[in-house]
């Protein structure tokens, strides 16, 4: 189900298929829809960062809403589930109406690791956030990664030598985003390897779309 | 975390001193066979003494402990006379005329003084042919001839930056893309450009820079793999870098992976080969690139205590007691 609708997702990044709607692939009702939702994040509204928001009332909204109703952050939630929740209700606010009803206020979610985190540390955080590199999200956390360039490059390195090709490409994303790259990293190069090398991998494809769509980076 | 100002010294010494240790106590696996220029198999005879020389030396001479050099030059001269004092590599050039090996080999002996005439008179010989300046496939191998044709004050037979920017170094290839047989290219094109560590300003300030972005992330990847001579050589370019950053996490592992005799295994953890030959062949090139590394960390930590650079990697004062200006 998480992979039909990160293909659902990256095929609208792309400008293929049919308009994109969540509620296509995430039907309301459905708990697994709701945990889907919740592995994606932001993601599951990624298309209408694009052009096209979504109609008032619509299915996605009640979706979404049932998703942020479910797995509200917990007082103990770590950092990394906190942003990525953070991350969905900032998706909401920007790219879904909201009708009648107010989207949940966006919760506070630490960030003194940026700062602080050993670079194979960070990398692997900032890979599990990589849906929160879309336009106008998190600018915060975008501002204090960039101090930490060099580092999430390093862990795209590791990432690529362990084929861990998820985390490359979620942290190739979070590059892509970034103004200062280091030019001898090759990263347009990198998400294209990371690409044809993760075997169709949705989630992966994903990532590396977005940063090719959102950001011009990538192929 | 990576700090960039001093590293560890007693931690440093003990690794260097445990090795030096390790390999004195080898001796006897390092002597050649009386069949060391007809059959025997090189990379388990001349390979090793070869390696012997050239890192005892640069132990010898740079290290700050008078008792560590005292140590290695006890080994370096142990290699010298192996050699019959360079009788060996007149044998071997006139056995295989052609081939690069004899003068690496004689090469890290020869830009110590311990010079034998009669071979440089034959290796002037084999070396003015053309046969010698067709190129060979392997552009780090010939960064070594070359710093070996320099060593002995023969004409470079190509161009040496040249050859340099068709290597993995030269290249800047996406770091990324790096594999074990690219690491180990990598590390040996800083060593062959540098003098093992003695001529470290003549890494260019792009190729500094592009080592001190990706080192950590290579360290990290074969750390991981256990792959301690390739952690060590990789500690040790990182150790040629203006202003060297040292990594007291990287440092600690391969302390750790040194077994209670100061052997440091190629691979995998301490436990070593029953067997003493098969115990001396899966150890003596970790060993020697331990001490090696742990030389010029050592050295580059005094430089930082010394403030001998500024915060931009510029050095300040003069030379450390190895550094040498000669062109390559």
């Amino acid at each position: 189900m998480i992979a039909d609708a990160a293909s659902g997702v990256a095929l609208a990044l792309r400008g293929e298929g049919d308009p994109y709607a969540l509620s296509r692939f995430l039907r309301q009702g459905d708990a697994l829809a709701s945990a889907a939702i919740r592995v994606l994040g932001a993601d599951a509204l990624a298309p209408y960062a694009l052009d096209h928001r979504a109609g008032p009332g619509g299915e996605d909204e009640t979706v979404v809403r049932e998703a942020l109703a479910a797995f509200p952050p917990k007082p103990d939630a770590s950092d990394v589930s906190v942003w990525s929740y953070r991350g969905l209700v900032e998706a909401s606010h920007a790219f879904l109406p909201g009708g009648a009803n107010q989207w949940p206020p966006t919760p506070q979610a630490g960030s003194a690791w940026v700062a602080t985190d050993p670079w194979p540390k960070l990398a692997h955080r900032v890979s599990q956030l990589a849906a929160l590199a879309l336009p106008g999200l998190a600018s915060s956390l975008a501002d204090e990664l960039t101090a930490r360039t060099d580092d999430l490059a390093r862990g795209f390195v590791r990432a690529v030598r362990r084929r861990d090709w998820l985390q490359a490409a979620g942290l190739g994303r979070w590059l892509a985003r970034l103004p200062e790259v280091p030019p001898t990293l090759g990263l347009d190069s990198g998400l294209g390897f990371v690409r044809q090398m993760c075997g169709g991998d949705a989630r992966v494809t994903l990532h590396v779309v977005a940063a090719q769509r959102f950001y011009g980076r990538g192929w | 975390m990576v700090t960039g100002g001093r590293g560890d010294p007693e931690l440093l010494d003990r690794l260097v001193g445990d090795s030096l240790g390790w390999l004195d106590g080898a001796r006897a696996s390092f002597r050649l066979p009386p069949n060391v220029t007809t059959d025997a198999d090189p990379n388990l005879t001349l390979k090793p003494l070869g390696e012997l020389a050239e890192l005892t030396q640069l132990i010898a001479a740079a290290h700050p402990r008078a008792d560590i050099r005292e140590r290695a030059a006890g080994l370096f001269d142990f290699a010298w006379r192996e050699t019959g004092e360079g009788e060996l590599f007149a044998e071997l050039v006139r056995g295989e005329p052609h081939a690069t090996y004899p003068v690496e080999i004689y090469g890290a002996f020869a830009q110590a003084g311990r010079r034998h005439a009669g071979v440089e008179e034959l290796v002037r010989a084999t070396t003015r042919l053309r046969s010698w300046r067709v190129a060979r496939d392997d552009h780090t191998r010939t960064l070594g001839v070359l710093n070996a044709e320099r060593r002995i004050g023969l004409a470079p037979h190509t161009d040496f930056d040249a050859e340099l920017a068709q290597t993995g170094l030269g290249r800047l290839p996406e770091p990324w893309a790096l594999d074990r047989k690219a690491a180990y290219g990598v590390t040996h094109d800083v060593f062959h450009l540098t003098e093992w560590g003695r001529a470290r300003r003549r890494l260019s300030p792009e190729h500094a820079g592009y080592l001190r972005l990706w080192l950590p992330a290579w360290l990290e990847n074969w750390l991981a793999e256990q792959l301690w001579d390739l952690v060590g050589e990789l500690l040790a370019v990182t150790a040629c870098l203006p202003a060297a950053p040292y990594d007291p996490v990287a440092w600690q592992r391969l302390a750790d992976a040194q077994a209670a005799d100061g052997s440091v295994a190629e691979i995998g953890d301490p436990t070593r080969p029953d067997d003493p030959a098969e115990a001396f062949t899966a150890c003596y090139h970790s060993t020697l690139v331990t001490a090696f590394a742990g030389t010029l960390a050592r050295v580059a930590s005094d430089e930082a205590a010394a403030g001998v650079w500024d915060g931009a990697g510029a050095m300040l004062t003069g030379c450390i007691p190895c550094e040498s200006e000669t062109a390559p």
